[in-house]
């Protein structure tokens, strides 16, 4: 007789990492609240330290800030994207529904942040020996924690996906549905994810900016414009 | 279809030879087996010949190789640190021995948890207490490796005065000898069930970069200085690195000023 790994347990770990098809499978069929217990609890864990992490080379104000706000960003995104990641997957005929949406990507997000959380001590010991923001290095050093945090988050989301889209595929009604619905959902959180982060910025901390929680004016403009501006200044258009 | 054919049986996909089992991971490693023999002197020579044998004592077995190899790698590397530190000689003697154990037992201590969890991610079935032995036996062999190479080093290091060659040289023998450990890892996650989707190879790259940047954390290594460690400034090592084959051109360019002018002195006459 095989046991199912108790939801809060720290079993649940390496058996998410694993990418085990009965832990999901258990918490979308017979234990939803089981899944809300484990993943909510990591994602503000895993991803508060390592925002903390990421805000620490300009202040302690700042990744106490970082540390809030990282966390705040996925349930945004999960949240915000809810309603269309639950529709998606029923067009899509991939028999899963509205709350398994939710748990499937509540899931993926968790695996993300045990990523995050695991390269915390490495971020850390980076941080605490580079140069400072007040020191004449301070931008090649803040483009270089800038690549750094961004290298880590991304092979962070591209593995938790990778495993993320097994288990759709798996439990979708047919592999090609689940693929198809996964790519819907991650195109979608991507969109909406970029927003967001856009309007709770900062997160790094530019040497020439103060520190503050929320720019003075979040919600004014956008991501796109953003990336627009620069291609076409880039471009001299 | 006639009464004398027997009907035809449902196909059934068969795998084709050739091509490899997605589902199943790769076969244990026939190394990965108990250790013969007991001892210091055992652990030793399995550590170079079958350092999945001490893998799978850490993991299965009833003799505890732990302490050994803690003391294995404390020696090692105090070894390697000494050869260094005669590159300056002095106090860097006691130093160098002192922020080669620092660095790379902290350097392990950084990188245990991503090690787990990416080692978990490649799907090896493994406790944290199994990875730490792991991470113990790759510091071994490293270590032990790192020994061999220190005639070597020691030979640069009373014969050569470039700190820049001699640095060059000391990464290089480091890297050298990472490759064997890392190999290593490599082999024992695919023993312990893991070690085919390539997040271990993320970290090998992570823990590297991690390692470069404590020479830099920790300097000076080779050189000497009035403080044991300089925290005030700081730099990445890249950028450090740069800037000490700068200062070294500029001095020698400093140091040639005098005979240009002398020359020229000369001409002039």
């Amino acid at each position: 007789m095989t046991t199912q790994p108790t939801s809060h347990s720290l079993h649940n770990i390496p058996t998410l990492c694993r990418g085990s098809r009965s832990l999901l499978r258990n918490w979308l069929v017979r234990n939803p609240i089981d899944s809300l217990g484990f993943c909510i609890p990591t994602i503000i864990v895993g991803c508060g330290v390592y925002g903390f992490t990421m805000g620490l080379w300009r202040s302690g104000i700042m990744a106490a800030y970082v540390g809030i706000k990282f966390p705040l960003v996925i349930f945004s995104t999960l949240i915000i994207n809810g309603a269309i990641n639950g529709m998606l997957a029923m067009v899509l005929g991939s028999g899963i529904s509205f709350r398994q949406s939710f748990q499937f990507l509540l899931a993926g997000f968790a695996l993300m942040s045990i990523i995050l959380l695991s390269l915390s001590p490495i971020t850390l010991f980076v941080i605490l020996h580079a140069a400072g923001p007040e020191q004449p290095e301070a931008h090649l050093m803040h483009n270089i924690i800038l690549l750094c945090h961004t290298s880590m988050i991304a092979y962070a989301g591209i593995a938790s996906h990778r495993s993320l889209l097994a288990q759709v595929r798996d439990f979708a009604t047919t592999p090609a549905h689940g693929t198809r619905t996964f790519f819907a959902w991650l195109a979608g959180n991507l969109f909406v994810g970029a927003q967001v982060s856009w309007v709770m910025r900062p997160f790094f901390g530019s040497p020439d900016l103060e520190i503050q929680f929320l720019r003075d004016d979040p919600l004014n403009g956008s991501f796109y414009d953003s990336v627009w501006k620069s291609v076409t200044n880039l471009i001299g258009f | 279809m006639t009464d004398k054919q027997p009907p035809k049986l449902p196909r059934v996909k068969t795998q084709q030879q050739g091509q490899p089992k997605l589902s199943e991971p790769a076969g244990p490693n026939a190394d990965y087996a108990p250790m013969d023999g007991q001892g210091f002197s055992h652990i030793l020579s399995h550590l170079l010949r079958k350092p999945l044998s001490i893998i799978h004592e850490i993991n299965k077995g009833h003799k505890n190789p732990v302490i050994a190899l803690f003391i294995i790698t404390l020696s090692s590397l105090a070894v390697f640190g000494f050869v260094l530190g005669i590159f300056s000689s002095g106090q860097q003697l006691w130093m160098a021995p002192a922020k080669v154990i620092g660095g790379v037992l902290f350097s392990g201590l950084i990188c245990l948890p991503s090690l787990y969890i990416f080692g978990c991610l490649d799907g090896m079935d493994a406790k944290i207490h199994h990875v730490a032995g792991l991470m113990l036996t790759f510091l071994a062999i490293t270590s032990m490796l790192l020994v061999g190479f220190a005639p070597v080093v020691w030979l640069f290091s009373t014969s050569s005065n470039s700190l820049i060659f001699f640095g060059v040289l000391g990464l290089l023998v480091w890297l050298i000898c990472l490759i064997f450990g890392l190999r290593v890892i490599s082999q024992a996650a695919r023993c312990m069930g893991g070690g085919s989707r390539g997040n271990l190879k993320i970290w090998i790259i992570i823990f590297i970069l991690v390692t470069l940047q404590m020479t830099t954390t920790l300097r000076p290594i080779l050189g000497t200085s009035d403080k044991f460690i300089n925290l005030e400034e700081k730099h990445f090592f890249l950028g450090y690195w740069f800037k000490i084959m700068a200062d070294k051109k500029n001095d020698r360019q400093t140091s040639r000023q005098p005979e240009r002018e002398a020359k020229a002195n000369e001409k002039v006459e």
